[in-house]
């Protein structure tokens, strides 16, 4: 026993080393998880707070931009608008619609932290558990696809990136049916890959590549970018350089989107899932 | 004594915030970012008291890194980074600092060891410091020749970014 003591002793320095590295692991690989540590979790909101003040000076400088941005997008939407679209019929009766029912839900936030230059980039949205934000919500910009709302504290949620090597978001190509999923290499924030793809599919340069509704976490059609370059990966598969419609580096305020039937459906599959065979 | 404690706080502040708030927001065009990327605040570590306890110096290593975790949603990167630093420095030290200087005082900055040794001692512990933290967060050796060269040019902007500071303060002088 007094051997024992005498090793501590002697090797305190690199037994606390070690002790301190085993601690560094362990909340970097619960950091991997949906679930954080909860010692980080719990100051999320004193970071938040001073993300906020350091967003509300520097927003200024992005502002043209981003009035650009949501100009661009007003216009968009108010194409899309009941009252824009010409009315052939001159006594049209007005329908209450109880066909369509609001599957989505929009909450607009602002982007008070960013990063793209890691190989595994978060953003911090200044929306919480109070406005009713959920983990594994979807996070879009006006431009596309943002990412996944990962830890939400009362008024402030961390969003995993596009731009991070665990984010695969499962989509397709708009002009065909094929599905495969867009994963992020940790290189360029402007482009990513879009892999599973058949070799037989034909895509060409400059094709959409939209959310597909297999995720349940995005609605479908969504944007995430354009084909910018192909190649072939294995016998079967093709592989498929996309350029990324969002840009990370300019995003000051995006939409969390709230899916009313996500409780439904997973409670549905998970269901199914339990079956035995 | 309570003054260095001071002092050093002070200079803690200083780094994380120069280091969250305007060195982690600069964005680069292409995918330079991933190749320019200068962590200052391992100066605060480079610059603790020489005689500090070497226990203690590990544990202020991991809190500096946590610190830096917590803001960049990292949790544990840094701090394991930061370690290494702790484990390196001591010896490192003994090794920089010539016998004929036996002053126990010395003060780990440029105007206090020498414009040579401080850049052997920082460009040691600061290639260290980037080796562990792009191996941690690629966690993988795939593209293990851009990784060396990301650490190579991380590094080379962290020691011109340290190097401008300390000749700075010598310029205070």
């Amino acid at each position: 026993m007094r051997n024992f003591f005498q090793l501590i002793r002697r090797y305190n320095f690199l037994l606390v080393f070690l002790l301190l590295q085993g601690l560094s692991f362990f909340l970097l690989s619960r950091n991997n998880g949906y679930q954080r540590a909860s010692i980080v979790g719990a100051s999320n909101q004193v970071t938040g707070e001073m993300y906020v003040a350091y967003s509300n000076v520097t927003d200024y400088l992005t502002l043209g931009e981003t009035n650009r941005l949501l100009s661009e997008e007003n216009a968009r939407l108010r194409k899309n608008d009941s009252l824009a679209f010409y009315s052939s019929l001159a006594d049209s009766t007005h329908v209450n619609d109880t066909l369509a029912v609001q599957q989505y839900d929009y909450i607009s936030a602002r982007v008070i932290n960013n990063s793209v230059k890691n190989v595994n980039n978060y953003l911090t949205l200044d929306k919480g558990s109070l406005n009713g934000v959920q983990p594994e919500m979807a996070v879009i910009g006006s431009n596309g696809v943002v990412g996944i709302v990962k830890d939400v504290s009362e008024h402030f949620c961390t969003v995993i990136s596009l731009l991070h090597r665990s984010t695969k978001i499962s989509s397709k190509v708009a002009s065909s049916e094929y599905f495969g999923s867009t994963i992020w290499d940790g290189s360029s924030p402007e482009y990513a890959h879009l892999f599973d793809i058949p070799s037989h599919a034909k895509v060409s340069l400059g094709d959409s590549i939209v959310t597909s509704t297999y995720s349940g976490i995005f609605p479908r059609g969504i944007l995430i970018g354009t084909v910018s370059g192909l190649g072939e990966s294995g016998e079967s598969f093709k592989e498929i350089e996309v350029r990324l419609s969002t840009n990370f580096r300019t995003l000051s305020y995006v939409y969390i989107v709230r899916n009313l039937f996500k409780a439904e459906r997973d409670s549905l599959e998970a269901k199914t899932a339990e079956l035995p065979e | 004594m309570i003054l260095r404690i001071l002092q050093n706080l002070f200079r803690f502040l200083i780094l994380v915030f120069i280091q969250v708030f305007i060195l982690n927001q600069i964005v680069l065009p292409g995918d330079l970012n991933a190749y320019i990327n200068p962590n200052i605040y391992v100066l605060f570590l480079l610059m603790l008291p020489i005689q500090i306890n070497r226990l203690l110096l590990l544990f202020i290593c991991f809190l500096c890194g946590l610190s830096i975790d917590i803001f960049m949603s990292t949790a544990g990167l840094h701090a394991s980074a930061c370690l290494f630093i702790g484990l390196v420095r001591p010896g490192l030290i003994n090794l920089v600092i010539s016998r004929e200087s036996n002053d126990n005082n010395i003060e780990l900055s440029m105007s206090g060891m020498g414009i040579q040794s401080f850049l052997i001692y920082a460009s040691v512990l600061i290639v260290v410091h980037h080796f562990a933290l792009m191996l941690l967060e690629a966690f993988n050796f795939l593209h293990f020749l851009n990784l060396l060269l990301r650490v190579v040019t991380a590094s080379l902007s962290t020691i011109i970014l340290i190097t401008l500071s300390q000749l700075l303060i010598i310029r205070n002088r």
